[in-house]
């Protein structure tokens, strides 16, 4: 019987999650057994016109030529599947929505009309179906071999969608907000990474994106009650996944106070964690 | 005429026929005709003038909808008690549906025109008989409603 | 354990006496190392209070050095600082986010494993793997808390395993509070500040050290071996005056009115404030696992590539989480007020009612950690304020004692093809009791979720399940060959009361796979047709091609059972009825006084059915349903399938809609 045909393409993104399927390591060598890599950029140079088995699709559509080239892909895909927050939510590239894309470019190339993408960063599922996404700046090995197993298997990949706080109290950790006032998005965003932030007493900033009945409005007036203004809430949602439909308004707005000057002045950077909380 | 008791004592025990007023169910007889219909008699078609009002008797009536690429799909069955033909009194008085006989089917018919007629003239009828024309509406769009949501379909969406 | 020399320097009193099991002994501070030492005998670990990233949490302890001496915290809703505590004071603090819960009840724990092999498939129960450990410092809220998950974890129909040898092999050193957070209210809970039973040795906490009572055999082996003498009257009355500080302050707290408070809350379901609350909470869980009694948990799959060998872990999990109750299909708890409210009907009311005791035992970590401050002191006084003429509480059915086992291997001896999506698999069934209609059993492949089956026919050595491939594990076992193994677990559940329907008519309705649950109770009627009045079987199903078990009908004709088939939608083809399946009884006449009505099929459905049972006669009592519900385990214990008091595995999934009363229907529930 023949293996499974695995694709990994990108798009407008930093590989980040590419290398996080290279860095399985044993688990990849155990994985390359059972599926056929017919294209990997990371990995190998071998390039394939598909079809593919299972493609995952890192990275956000930022060109005219992109948005064309996801929808060839998705029609020789058998399932199509998203990493990353590029690939999920736009990415950090996606702030460019909100802003003024020509001043920008201009601003940054000297010959700016040789550069000719879009306006916006977009997920893919804006331009083509997709089947499943693995959410993540960059996503978590952990739930990339969990999907990968699931997939040879046949069963439906245990990737829940509930508040990173879950993760943080099963592993024992001590709420930063509750106990420093340390702002925190981890009850809106999902969980997946094993609550990575917080295990270093720093907030989590979402890159893993909304959970489901994420309640943005609620977790706001929280910190804002904590002692934040809110320009410097609506500021810690304009990250990896600023554009995702349950942060934008509240990203838009700190993106807005950044073109008016009004920007907030940056809290105290908490880097050295004192020893009395260690 | 016993063939005129008979058929009063038959529509006073139908489902339709029974919670009319017994002028209401008299003037209806006066309008109506039993018809023995052969299985496959097409009595209303989708889209074109409403001929006749129907309480059917004995038999069941399909209702079927044409969906291009599908074929025709039966909607909905009318059987004994009931009524098909409704748009016969309701604007633009042009079927919703193309109703066929399934078996043999005996029904009620009244004409279209007439009816429309009689009512207009009768505010007793008419009185009567709209009410329970709404409840049997009412009754098929609940029907619908809960057809609609496809409740037996248990396939979730998705590739997993 | 050999005494300390400071045991020579007791002053005011000339020997050296052993304090008895009655009277309390007085343990220096400078001892607690002896007090660790003597509960470290044996391997055994010492779990005790130590300050960790800004908070009081419980971590494994060697030596008192490790304890929060001189710390204190202020704790509000949502809001935790820890400051300066009175100096020389080791335990001058209240609660943290950790509980003895973490340990008896750890955040994930393996349950098993399953290998298939060529041979054959095995499914092997986890042995627990429970090192001894030693509380030091368990106060009396969690003393409570530990009551209240023995009663749901041991003393339910099936005992959690891994939780009884946890349980067993700790000892547990009690504190009793000498002050309190403005968050504790205990007191109105009725589980302290005072310790009473539940611990081993008793601690109260003085100027100069501790005031010791025993309270167990095992506390009275442990004090012998440590450097401590009688208590002072002085001594004594310092520790109860501590207690009573501690008991005022609690009492000046915000508290809970809790009599009655179980029937004023089922009361209130549709209060507006629920609506409210929602807006401020995040759902975001942090309540529920930081509660020393939540107990609900899910099931997670760990699998090799090959899907040959698969561990299954048991994990916290919250109803805070859509997916919680989510079945193929959607979630019964889509909206965050649900949620909220299934939470704290759950711990203020229902859990009464399965458990004898609230859930909640005061300790106020929700009203702490939550990120947002929401405070259940302050919800139940709006919701469910104090006392109005009390309803009568209804008692719930006795479940059926379960087949507690691990899941079995099981052979198939045959599939059957339904309709395109609907498998009926034969299994061999031995050594376990017959199941009666209506029950069900927990179904299982290595590396897939059990999924809970209606048992469809019974037969002496086998047993029928009719499958729907709803998602991958269904799909996985529809597709099953014979031959194949799988595991089961079961009989389970309350089943038809086929006893009540003895000399009565019956009526049955049956939508789409809805008939499975529903074949067994018609199979029993037409073996014993006399013991039955009129019998009328109702099916609806989607399309003709979907209808099920269409080849038995006409044997159920033959038995003297009236059956009526309708369809949601059909082509030209098709000469029988379309429409829904409540238009089978339009036009019948009353239904006969004394019929039982047995349904089952989409919940919508059978609310639909219900009203038109209503209407035509029936009381809630002779309508009899049965339901469907997230199952990660099948006896009770990981909450995910409650449904108001009920949890739907074990005491239902049939229920009278008189049980259930207006539970049934109500959205989010």
């Amino acid at each position: 019987m023949s293996r499974p045909r695995l694709g990994v393409v990108k798009f407008a993104s930093c590989d980040g999650c590419q290398l996080t399927l290279l860095d399985l390591e044993d688990e990849l060598l155990a994985i390359t057994d059972r599926v056929d890599v017919v294209e990997f950029p990371e990995a190998t140079s071998a390039r394939s016109k598909g079809p593919y088995d299972l493609l995952l699709v890192e990275g956000s559509v930022s060109t005219p030529e992109q948005a064309e080239e996801i929808v060839e892909l998705r029609r020789r895909s058998a399932k199509l599947v998203t990493i990353g927050a590029c690939a999920t939510a736009g990415g950090i590239q996606a702030l460019r929505n909100v802003a003024h894309h020509d001043s920008w470019r201009a601003a940054v190339y000297p010959e700016p009309a040789w550069i000719e993408s879009l306006s916006t960063a977009t997920p893919i599922a804006e331009h083509v179906t997709v089947d499943a996404e693995l959410r993540g700046c960059p996503i978590a090995p952990g739930q990339l071999v969990e999907f990968l197993t699931a997939t040879l298997v046949g069963r439906r990949p245990q990737l829940p969608d509930e508040a990173v706080c879950l993760e943080c109290k099963r592993a024992g950790r001590v709420c930063v907000v509750v106990a420093s006032g340390e702002p925190c998005l981890g009850p809106v965003t999902r969980t997946g990474c094993g609550a990575l932030c917080p295990a270093f007493a720093r907030g989590c900033y979402a890159c893993f994106g909304p959970r489901e009945s994420a309640n943005v409005a609620g977790l706001r007036r929280g910190l804002v009650a904590d002692g934040m203004t809110a320009a410097e809430v609506d500021e810690r949602f304009a990250g990896f996944t600023a554009m995702a439909p349950a942060f934008a308004a509240t990203a838009s707005k700190a993106a807005a106070a950044y073109r008016e000057g009004t920007v907030a002045e940056p809290t105290t950077d908490r880097v050295e964690v004192d020893d009395a909380r260690r | 005429m016993t063939e005129r008791r008979d058929l009063a004592a038959s529509l006073a025990t139908t489902w339709f026929g029974a919670e009319l007023s017994p002028h209401a169910r008299a003037a209806f007889l006066d309008l109506a005709r039993v018809a023995d219909l052969p299985p496959e008699t097409e009595m209303t078609r989708e889209g074109e003038l409403t001929t006749e009002f129907g309480l059917v008797l004995s038999g069941r009536i399909a209702l079927r909808l044409v969906v291009p690429g599908r074929g025709r799909t039966t909607i909905l069955t009318v059987e004994p008690g009931d009524v098909v033909g409704w748009s016969a009194v309701v604007q633009p008085y042009r079927a919703t549906s193309t109703a066929v006989t399934v078996g043999a089917v005996r029904a009620l018919l009244v004409e279209a025109v007439a009816l429309r007629a009689a009512l207009r003239a009768d505010d007793a009828l008419a009185a009567s008989l709209y009410p329970r024309l709404l409840e049997t509406l009412a009754r098929r769009l609940q029907g619908t409603r809960l057809q609609l949501l496809d409740l037996f379909s248990g396939q979730i969406e998705g590739a997993w | 354990m050999t005494p300390s020399a400071s045991m020579t320097s007791t002053a005011g009193s000339a020997a050296i006496t052993t304090p008895s099991a009655a009277e309390p002994a007085f343990l220096e501070r400078h001892d607690l190392d002896a007090l660790i030492g003597a509960l470290q005998a044996g391997d055994r670990r010492v779990i005790g209070p130590t300050v960790r990233d800004g908070a009081v949490i419980l971590d494994e302890i060697t030596t008192a050095a490790e304890l929060p001496a001189g710390v204190r915290e202020t704790q509000a809703p949502g809001r935790y600082r820890l400051e300066e505590g009175r100096k020389g004071r080791t335990f001058d603090f209240t609660v943290g986010p950790m509980s003895p819960k973490r340990w008896t009840f750890p955040a994930r724990v393996p349950i098993g494993t399953a290998r298939r092999e060529a041979a054959g498939t095995t499914f092997t129960a986890a042995t627990p793997d429970a090192p001894p450990l030693a509380f030091l410092g368990v106060r009396a809220c969690e003393l409570a808390a530990l009551d209240v998950q023995d009663r749901v974890l041991l003393r339910g129909p099936v005992a959690d395993q891994d939780y009884a040898a946890r349980r067993r092999s700790a000892i547990v050193v009690a504190i009793e509070c000498t002050t309190a957070a403005s968050t504790c209210f205990c007191a109105s809970m009725g589980t302290g500040p005072e310790v009473r039973d539940g611990a081993d040795l008793v601690l109260t906490e003085t100027q100069a050290g501790f005031v010791v009572r025993v309270g167990s055999d095992r506390g009275t082996r442990l004090l012998e071996g440590l450097p401590v003498r009688p208590a002072t009257e002085a001594e004594r009355d310092e520790a109860s005056v501590g207690v009573a500080e501690a008991r005022s302050a609690v009492r000046a707290n915000v508290g809970v009115a809790t009599t009655g408070l179980p029937v004023r809350l089922e009361a209130a379901l549709d209060h507006s404030r629920w609506a409210e609350v929602a807006e401020r909470c995040l759902t975001c869980g942090n309540c529920t696992l930081v509660c020393p009694t939540c107990f609900c948990t899910s099931v997670e799959q760990v699998s090799d590539l090959d899907g040959v060998e698969s561990t299954t872990q048991r994990a916290w999990d919250s109803c805070f989480s859509a997916g919680f109750a989510a079945v193929a299909g959607g979630t019964f708890r889509s909206r965050p007020q649900d949620r909220y409210r299934q939470w704290l009907t759950h711990k203020f009311s229902t859990w009464v009612e399965q458990f004898g005791t609230f859930g909640c035992v005061g300790c106020g970590r929700c009203v702490t950690w939550c990120p947002v401050g929401i405070d259940v002191r302050e919800e139940l006084a709006v919701i469910a304020p104090p006392p109005r003429p009390s309803l009568p509480i209804l008692s719930i059915p006795a479940p059926v004692p379960a087949d507690g086992a691990w899941l079995r291997s099981a052979r198939i001896l045959g599939s059957h093809r339904e309709t395109s999506d609907t498998v009926t698999l034969t299994m061999a069934w031995i050594d376990a009791p017959h199941p009666r209609p209506g029950q069900f059993v927990m179904v299982g492949l290595p590396s897939f979720p059990a999924a809970p089956i209606s048992v469809s026919r019974v037969h002496d050595t086998s047993i029928e399940l009719t499958i729907r491939a709803a998602g991958p594990a269904t799909a996985a076992l529809t597709a099953l060959p014979t031959g194949s193994e799988i595991g089961l677990r079961g009989p389970l559940g309350r089943g038809w009361p086929v006893d009540r329907m003895y000399g009565r008519d019956v009526v049955i309705v049956a939508g789409g796979i809805g008939l499975a649950p529903l074949r067994p109770l018609i199979d029993t009627i037409v073996d014993d047709r006399l013991q039955f009045g009129a019998v009328r079987i109702f099916l609806g199903a989607r399309t003709p091609r979907d209808r099920l078990f269409t080849s038995e009908l006409s044997a159920w004709t033959e038995a003297g059972l009236l059956v009526d088939e309708t369809v949601d939608r059909a082509g030209a083809d098709w000469l029988g009825r379309v429409g829904v399946v409540t238009h089978l009884f339009d036009h019948s006449e009353r239904i006969p006084e004394g019929t039982i009505a047995a349904v089952c099929g989409p919940e919508r459905m059978m609310e639909a059915t219900a009203d038109v049972l209503r209407s035509r006669g029936l009381t809630d009592d002779r309508i009899l349903i049965t339901l469907e519900r997230h199952m990660d385990c099948g006896v009770g214990l990981c909450g995910h399938c409650q449904l108001g008091r009920f949890f739907v595995c074990r005491d239902g999934p049939v229920f009278s809609l008189a049980e259930l009363g207006d539970t049934f229907g109500r959205e989010g529930r």
